[in-house]
Order: C-alpha cells, then structure tokens, then sequence
C-alpha cells in the first residue's frame, strides 16, 4: 500500500510542482502578451517578463537538482525531500506577491492564487509547517499591499481594469488583508484536518493489511505441520502395503492383489496431493529463491522429454520453437522446469488422442515469454478467472481426471510471481487453451 | 551368500519394519535403531557395510547431525550413508544437487520417502558396489 507521507510519493509531488510550475510560467507570460497587447491595461511588461524568465531558470535548475538527488534510484530522506518542498512552496510565495506587486497589488484578483498554495502546503508537509506558509503569505500580501497604500512601495496600477485609488483606502486594504488572513487559516485548518483524518485512516489499512499477512502465515504454518504429520503417516502405510503388494511376505491371490493394488493407487494420490500442498505452502512460507543462472534451453527440453511418453501413448504431437536468444536466465531451475512441465503435462492431459500441443519460446526485451498451446478441450468462461486458485478446478477438466489436485497452476502461479513474472490463459479461437508466462531474464532484481 | 549388512536408524517403527522386510527379502542382514544414539551403539557393537538413515528424528536436523558426525569419524567416514527424507519440503532445502557434497551433506544418495521397493533396493546395490 503506498503511504501518502512516504519520501517516494513526496519525490512524486515534487516533479509534479515543478511541471505546474512549468504551466505557471506559459501563463504568466501569454497573460502578459494578451493584456498589454489587445486588453486596455498599462502594465510594467518588462519586469514581468523578467519574471517569467527569472522563474524558468529558477525552475530548471530545480529540475536538475531534484534529478541529481534521485538519481539512479537514489531515494533522499523524507526529511531532505520535505526541506525542498518547504523552500520551494515557500519561494512560490515569494514570486506570487512578486508578480502581484507588479500588476496591480491589491487590485489584481490573481491574490486568490495564494490559497492553492496553501492547499498544497497542507496536503504535502505537516500542520505547523503549513500555518508557517500561511503567516508567511500574509506578511507577503499584507506587506505588499499596506506599504503600497502608504506609499512606501510604488504602486503599478491596472489602468483599465479597476478603480484608480482603490489602493489608497485603508478600509478597503485592511478589510481585503482581513478576510485574505482568515480565509488562507482556514483553509490550512480544512485541509490538514482532512489529510490527518486520511492519513489516519491509511495507517488503519496498513495495520489490518500487516495484520492479515499475519493470519495468514499462521495459516500456513498450520497447514505445513499438518500436512507434514499427514505425510508422514501416509509414506509409512505406503511402504507397507507395497512389501505386500510385491508379494515379499507370501503370495497373494487375484482378489487380494487387485484390493491392494487399489489400496496403493489411493494413498499415491494422496501423497501427491500432500507432496503439491507442502511445496506450495512451503514456498508461500519461505518465499525464497535459490537464484542461480541456468540454461532455459535445458530446462525446456528436459521439460518435453517429460512428457514424451504420455503425448506418445496418446498420439499427440508436441512440437516447440524457440528464439535462437533465450537460453541463460537468473532464477531457480527446478522450480522453473517444474512449471513448464506441469503446463506441458496439463495441455497433453486435456487434449485428447491425436491433438497437438505446441510451446513457444520468445525474447521480449528484459523478459521472456513461454505459451503452451493445445487442442484440448478449452476451459470454460465460467472458470477462467478462477483456474489459478487453490484447489479450483475447472468443471470439465474434473470430468476428465476426477482426481487432480487443483494445485498445480496454484505452483505454477506462485513460482512464476516469484520471479517477477506473470501468468495468464486464454481459450483459443477453434479448440483448446494457451497458458502463457513470461519471466524476467534477469529476475534477481524483480524479485518481491 | 552374505550381500551385507544394514542399519537402518529412523524413528518411525513403521517405516523401519517395512524396510526391514524389503531388505531381508533381497538377502541383506538387517539391523535398525530408533534414534542416533541407539544408532551409535549399534555401530559399536557391528559395523554395518551401509546406513540407511532417516533425515529428521526428534528435531528436523538429527540425521544431518549424525550423519556429520559420522564422516568426520575415521573409524565410520568409510561407511555410505542412504539418506531418507521428507525434508525436502519442510525445511525448504533441495539438496539433492548437493548429495556427494562433503561440505554441506555427506552423505552418499538421498531418497524422498515413501520409498519403492524396486528403488531401496536398486540404490543400497548401487552403493555397496561403489569401491
């Protein structure tokens, strides 16, 4: 979840001040141009040009140095990130009353422009810093306009568009600085007030989010010592009921054998799906790589070899074609070669006699992309956002094999994220589905 | 003939005895203990041509320990050791890449239970031949 406060997002608002301020410097400028040019309105032209290009500089080398400090995934700390958002909506201010200075002071609505500062000021640095840029925007205007009115600081009036000696009437200067004053206050009160509220209700998230992540591995935990007492239980049940099978303690006769044999098959099952439920939560658990670099190339045609008895057996062609690129990849092999051969195993299981399953091997930049096809028999509608959960099973494939695990692509998904990659199936136009996945060549640095 | 002689240390009764039967039936002498220490004392009194023993007993590592501290025995290091396991997925270690590896696990094969008969006995021939 991305805090609002972090330094990450504080760099964020940071560009982001510096392009509005881009879009403040064209407007100054156009707004200059059109007035002095077809609005009737005297206007010291040079001096807010000057402006203009004084604030282009300023926001250049803001630019730079922002970048310089970010640079190569360098992150400041929040306090160094908060320090240039203070100074810069603090030189804001000071630009702002400039450029009121020279075009009209108190005469020019644009003072209302204060008050996006102070919006600014509130959302992005802390209540006491945002009443500091307020107080500051006071002294700021309210300096400007009374030393204006004094006659202290020249005035440049806005012939044409107001009152002529406006500037000069006390109750008018003081009543503006007034409301000006506690409008700004107010403002910062709103909407700090709203951002702690939201702020508070960001951290209520983080705390149930962290403490689900908890239950959630206490779960885990749980299903592991189970799953594993299971295990245990099973393999020794196993082994005995095989020494008899074998017919290692005396013969068996045709019945005795045949309720064995069916004895073995169901606890084989069962210990396949424990075997897939312990490696699955396992890797849940843990969610370690044991990264090395590998041939790709190999693990794909010890994947096929895998599979070539049974899509011989049901006279399924399998065919590959791979991008003469791909072969080394950062990742963990056994892992990587289980999932194309799940993915291959699965496409020759549905697909019946005489089908095709083909897997395509491609380079796509910094990752890799790998799609099994087949002719099988597709996966319903109904079931495709599903098919990556645990234990789902898609209702036809459940007439065909009744007694799948349903973990499978749950491993497959998670070895595949692990890495930094992604997973996805399609139903394909005239039969069958494609599983694709792609993975980073380089995955150490993608790695969760 | 005389093929050899076994101990299997494992702490599952079960198990053992199963093991027990399929190696008797291929004409191995058969000799089993139930934790490292009772294997300790059995290896005292008759040295076995081969130790099949099981990767976690009471706490997850007592067969790496025992099998550690076997190898760096004179008197044992000589001794193969087939490793059993469940392990491979509790503890999160793969480590067959690493079977034959002194450094980290010294044993010579390892085999995830449950064990097929076909297979226990194929690889304790296998290591029995070894010179």
């Amino acid at each position: 979840m991305e805090n609002l406060f972090e330094s990450t997002s504080l760099i964020q608002r940071a560009y982001w001040l510096i392009r509005l301020r881009w879009v403040a410097i064209g407007a100054l400028a156009a707004a200059t141009f059109v007035a002095s040019r077809f609005v009737a309105v005297s206007l010291p032209i040079s001096a807010l040009y000057t402006i203009a290009a004084v604030l282009l500089v300023y926001n250049f080398v803001l630019y730079d140095l922002l970048r310089y400090w970010t640079w190569a995934g360098r992150e400041p700390s929040e306090r160094k990130i908060g320090g240039i958002l203070t100074w810069q909506i603090s030189a804001d201010l000071l630009i702002l009353a400039t450029i009121l200075h020279f075009s009209g002071g108190i005469e020019n609505p644009f003072f209302l422009f204060f008050a996006f500062h102070m919006m600014i000021a509130s959302i992005l640095r802390s209540r006491r810093q945002s009443y500091l840029q307020a107080t500051l925007a006071v002294l700021l205007f309210g300096g400007m306009i009374v030393l204006e009115a004094a006659g202290v600081l020249r005035h440049y009036s806005l012939e044409g568009f107001a009152a002529h000696e406006l500037y000069r009437e006390w109750t008018f200067v003081f009543g503006t600085l007034f409301v000006f004053t506690i409008t700004l206050y107010l403002l910062v009160y709103m909407t700090t007030s709203i951002g702690e509220q939201l702020h508070r209700q960001q951290q209520g998230y983080e705390r149930a989010n962290a403490q689900l992540e908890g239950k959630d591995r206490l779960k885990n935990e749980y299903v592991l010592r189970l799953t594993h007492d299971i295990k245990g239980h099973l393999a020794a049940v196993q082994s005995c009921l095989e020494i008899v099978f074998h017919e290692m303690v005396g013969p068996l006769n045709e019945k005795q054998k045949d309720l064995i044999e069916r004895a073995c098959r169901r606890t084989s099952k069962c210990l396949a799906f424990i075997t897939a439920l312990l490696r699955l939560t396992r890797m849940k658990l843990t969610g370690h790589l044991e990264m090395e670099h590998f041939s790709l190339r190999n693990c794909i045609f010890n994947a096929l070899a895998a599979v070539q008895n049974k899509a011989q057996g049901k006279s399924i062609a399998v065919s590959h074609q791979i991008d003469p690129d791909v072969d080394e990849v950062l990742g963990e092999a056994v892992l990587v070669e289980e999932t194309l051969t799940n993915l291959l195993f699965n496409a020759v299981k549905y697909t019946p006699n005489g089908g095709q399953v083909s897997l395509r091997v491609t380079q796509d930049g910094p990752f890799i992309g790998v799609s099994v096809a087949d002719t099988g028999i597709g996966i319903p509608n109904a079931d495709l956002p599903h098919i990556f959960e645990e234990f789902y099973r898609a209702e036809n494939a459940r007439e065909i094999e009744r007694d799948g695990t349903g973990l499978g692509l749950a491993f497959a998904k998670q070895v595949v994220e692990r890495h930094g990659g992604t997973i996805w199936v399609r139903n394909n136009p005239d039969a069958g589905a494609t599983f694709v996945f792609t993975l980073p060549r380089d995955a150490a640095q993608r790695q969760p | 003939m005389r093929q050899g002689r076994i101990l299997i240390i494992d702490d599952d009764p079960d198990i053992t005895e199963a093991m027990r039967v399929i190696l008797e039936n291929g004409g191995y002498e058969v000799d089993s203990a139930l934790d490292s220490a009772a294997g300790m004392n059995r290896l005292k009194e008759a040295k076995p041509d081969l130790i099949v023993l099981d990767v976690m007993m009471r706490t997850p590592q007592e067969g790496f320990e025992l099998s550690r501290e076997l190898k760096s025995n004179s008197l044992y290091k000589d001794i193969p050791i087939l490793m059993l396991t469940a392990v491979k997925q509790k503890t999160g270690l793969d480590f067959k890449p690493a079977a034959g590896d002194e450094t980290w696990l010294p044993v010579e094969e390892y085999l995830d239970k449950p064990v097929k008969p076909g297979v226990l006995l194929e690889k304790v021939r296998d290591l029995l031949r070894r010179p």
